[in-house]
């Protein structure tokens, strides 16, 4: 049998199955406790991600050749499209980042028995269903005159919200993600506190692991940015109603423009909302798996402080087609670019930490440098489109498309799998197979690539996105596209192979710090999975630790 | 070390705050809007008091009208050439082409965006709500100068046309907003 990397099997169960554990109902459903929480949350990012999953395989599905052949409309289409972006943002990646791994180590992170108010987070948790049965209410009540459901997209600007959706399918989803928003604020006060001031002695900021620094700036941008959504949305629900407000609306002093201005003060920043804690995640792996303490740690902290603030100036260049003046747009061109110098600081910083180190390349680190790899692709793209006079012919078309997808559907779901293979011992105290692990990576990895590579190509050439049918010229390259969803949906399907023969079938037992040398943070101390309440005395850090 | 209930209290205050900010934005938004002409949003006079100058501005105008409002909406000229300060006078023609009697507010816009702040109207239909019987036809009549300050502007130098662009909305009687009517701005 292959020995796994610094394997140390445990002679006996680990202390985690003699805990006065709560009974299964109050154990899952009142449940208080940090890492059950987080357990929730990944299963409930898992579900969500098959969900928004099968929406968008039955999107390939429909491009993979012009005309129209599986869905009734075009509002059909759009209602797939809208309800895909909505439930992989809100229900898949921050739920798995934030709250699964989230919850999961921050508090083992920097040496806290659990999160400051266990209570709230359970609320936090339990408002996430409630939410995504709002949405999915959304698919089968009428939108619009042309069938059920929101088609109006993810951005949800009027007045295709408003006055082109007259039915009550918006008003589910402004219900639904109004809990998600007030679920992910006290997630994000929950954290924050918890950061501040629950560290273990000698603990400081400047001695906090990277993954408690991401979900920190994380939080900060949750507090600041969502709100702002909540109230977007709130004047949304209230120009619907008949003669309600007329923030948005024209004939009556609004100003449509205005949503849009609202909706990216939020969105620019919820894109780091789901890509700094997969920052975190894989500075830790990296530097596990090079043997090294990661390169200039205090940059990489302030990095992502930088990239939360700065984050904060930009939103406009999503919005460089509304007949904006020249100057403005050359400022938030400016203000964009400024951005990539801090994400540089990462991506290079990452390169140091594995320079000279002695690489391993387990599973996690494979997602980890894929990663890294990716979003680089996704950056370059990025820096291209925030280009003002660049973005007028590349807006809306699939070139965006692709851009987005290699930073979040590489980007932010690849740390979720990098995170998800690094800790998977530690959080179920079994090893998954590497073979199957495998195969779920490198179909995984061909798969995505397939299918959005050429849709930069696509975009290039001038393909909208957000439509059901194309010209025959494009045939071709959305025939390949959609070929990568099948090789993506086999990789699927190897993931849940490795969970059913990890956690069902084989059950093989893991030591404390499975992975060796080079685990230097405080999980790694604790037993694999860790006791139920940890650190009953708290921890002390040296004041030459590493980070 | 402070209080977890301390921090939570001042962090759902920061939470708070930017929701009201989030609200807050729209007066906020059309002030700004209003007062600087920013996003096109032409500025309104008593009077053209200004002196004119010899550069010459062509102005286009256009008309659209909302969709669910059964009327035509049509400049009476395409275009007219103005000098900067001078006072314009130019004509719409709109018709109810529907069964019923409906009010209808104009709302307006200037292109391009940066000369917004210079296009100021002294009188508009746009500033009262028009009611239109049925099969009905109307002149409108709107008013405006070019501030010459124009021309004393780099970034405006190549401007050799604007374009005044109205929408029509459906509305109800007596529920034009304060903000479409304002008075002078300068
Ligand atoms: C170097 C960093 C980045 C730059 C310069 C950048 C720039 C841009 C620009 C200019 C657009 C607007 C394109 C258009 O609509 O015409 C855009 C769209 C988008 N970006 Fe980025 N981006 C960066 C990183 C990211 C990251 C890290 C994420 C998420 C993890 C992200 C997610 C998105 C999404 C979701 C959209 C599309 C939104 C929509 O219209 O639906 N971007 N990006
Ligand atoms: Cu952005």
């Amino acid at each position: 049998m292959v020995a796994l990397p610094g394997e140390n099997t445990p002679a006996e169960p680990s202390s985690y199955d003699d805990d006065g554990k709560p009974g299964f109902f109050a154990r899952w459903f009142y449940s208080t406790n940090h890492k059950d929480i987080g357990t929730l949350y990944l299963i409930f990012g898992i579900i969500s991600g098959l969900i928004g999953g099968f929406l968008s395989f039955m999107m390939r599905m429909e491009l993979a050749d012009p005309g129209i052949q599986f869905f009734t409309n075009e509002h059909q289409y759009l209602v797939y499209v809208s309800m895909h972006g909505l439930i992989m943002i809100f229900f898949m990646v921050m739920p798995a980042l934030i709250g699964g791994f989230g919850n999961w180590f921050v508090p083992i992170m920097v040496g806290a028995p659990d999160m400051a108010f266990p209570r709230m987070n359970n609320l936090s948790f339990w408002l996430l269903p409630t939410a995504l049965i709002c949405l999915l209410i959304s698919f089968v009540v009428p939108g619009n005159a042309n069938g059920n459901g929101f088609g109006g997209s993810w951005v949800m600007y009027p007045p295709l919200s408003t006055t082109g959706h007259p039915g009550p399918a918006f008003d589910f989803i402004i219900i639904g993600l109004l809990a998600e928003g007030f679920s992910s604020i006290f997630g994000a006060i929950n954290f924050i506190t918890t950061i501040l001031n629950m560290r273990a002695p000698g603990m400081t900021l400047h001695k906090m692991p990277l993954f408690a620094w991401s979900v920190l700036v994380t939080a900060f941008l949750l507090l600041l940015a969502l709100p702002v959504l909540a109230a977007a949305l709130f004047m949304l629900f209230t120009d619907r109603i008949a003669g309600g407000t007329g923030f948005f609306d024209p004939a009556r002093g609004g100003d449509p423009q205005m949503f849009q201005h609202l909706f990216w003060f939020f969105g620019h920043p919820e894109v780091y909302i789901m890509i700094l804690p997969a920052f975190g995640i894989v500075s830790h792996i990296v530097s596990t798996f090079s043997k090294k303490p990661i390169f200039g740690y205090l940059g990489m902290a302030y990095a992502m402080v930088a990239i939360g603030v700065v984050g904060f100036v930009v939103w406009a260049h999503h919005m460089y087609t509304v007949g904006m003046d020249v100057d403005l747009k050359a400022y938030f061109l400016a203000a964009t670019l400024v951005i990539a110098v801090p994400t540089g600081v990462k991506i290079f910083s990452w390169l140091a930490t594995m320079w000279g180190g002695s690489i391993r390349f387990t599973i996690p680190m494979q997602w980890a440098l894929a990663f890294i790899f990716l979003f680089v692709v996704g950056g370059v793209t990025g820096v291209m489109l925030a280009n003002a006079g660049v973005d007028a012919y590349l807006h809306d078309t699939y070139y965006v498309v692709a851009h987005f997808h290699y930073v979040l559907s590489m980007g932010a779901v690849f740390g979720i799998f990098a995170g998800f293979y690094y800790w998977f011992g530690k959080m179920f105290g079994v090893m998954y197979n590497k073979w199957l692990a495998a195969a779920h990576f490198w179909l995984f990895f061909i798969g995505v690539n397939v299918i959005f590579f050429p849709q930069h190509f696509l975009g290039l050439n001038g393909m909208p996105r957000r439509y059901v049918d194309y010209p025959e010229e494009f045939a071709i390259w959305n025939a390949v596209s959609s070929y990568g969803a099948w090789i993506t949906l086999a990789g699927v399907a190897f993931f849940f192979l490795m969970l059913i023969e990890a956690l069902i079938l084989n059950r093989k037992r893991v030591g404390d710090n499975y992975w060796g040398e080079g685990a230097t943070t405080l999980e790694w101390t604790l037993s694999s999975p860790p006791p139920y309440h940890q650190f009953n005395t708290l921890p002390r850090i040296e004041d030459n630790a590493e980070h | 070390m402070p209080s977890n209930k301390k921090t939570m209290i001042i962090l759902s205050g920061v939470g708070i705050a930017m929701l009201g900010l989030g609200f807050a934005s729209d007066p906020l938004y059309d002030t700004f809007c209003r007062v600087t002409g920013y996003g096109g949003t032409p500025k309104i006079a008593d009077a053209n008091l200004t002196e004119i100058i010899d550069r010459v501005v062509t102005v286009e105008f256009d008309s659209n009208v909302a969709q669910d409002l059964p009327w035509k909406f049509r400049p009476d000229q395409r275009r007219m050439d103005v000098k900067l300060g001078q006072s314009g006078l130019a004509y719409y023609t709109v018709e109810n082409t529907g069964d019923e009697a409906v009010v209808g507010v104009a709302n307006f816009n200037v292109m391009p965006i940066k000369a917004a702040p210079f296009f100021i109207k002294t009188d508009c239909f746009c500033f009262e709500e028009t009611v239109i019987q049925p099969g009905e036809k109307l002149n409108l009549p709107v008013i405006f100068f070019i501030d010459p300050q124009m021309d004393e502007d780099a970034r405006l130098e190549e401007i050799k046309s604007v374009t005044l662009s109205y929408t029509f909305f459906p509305t109800e009687a007596g529920t034009m907003p304060p903000q479409m009517t304002a008075t002078a701005t300068n």
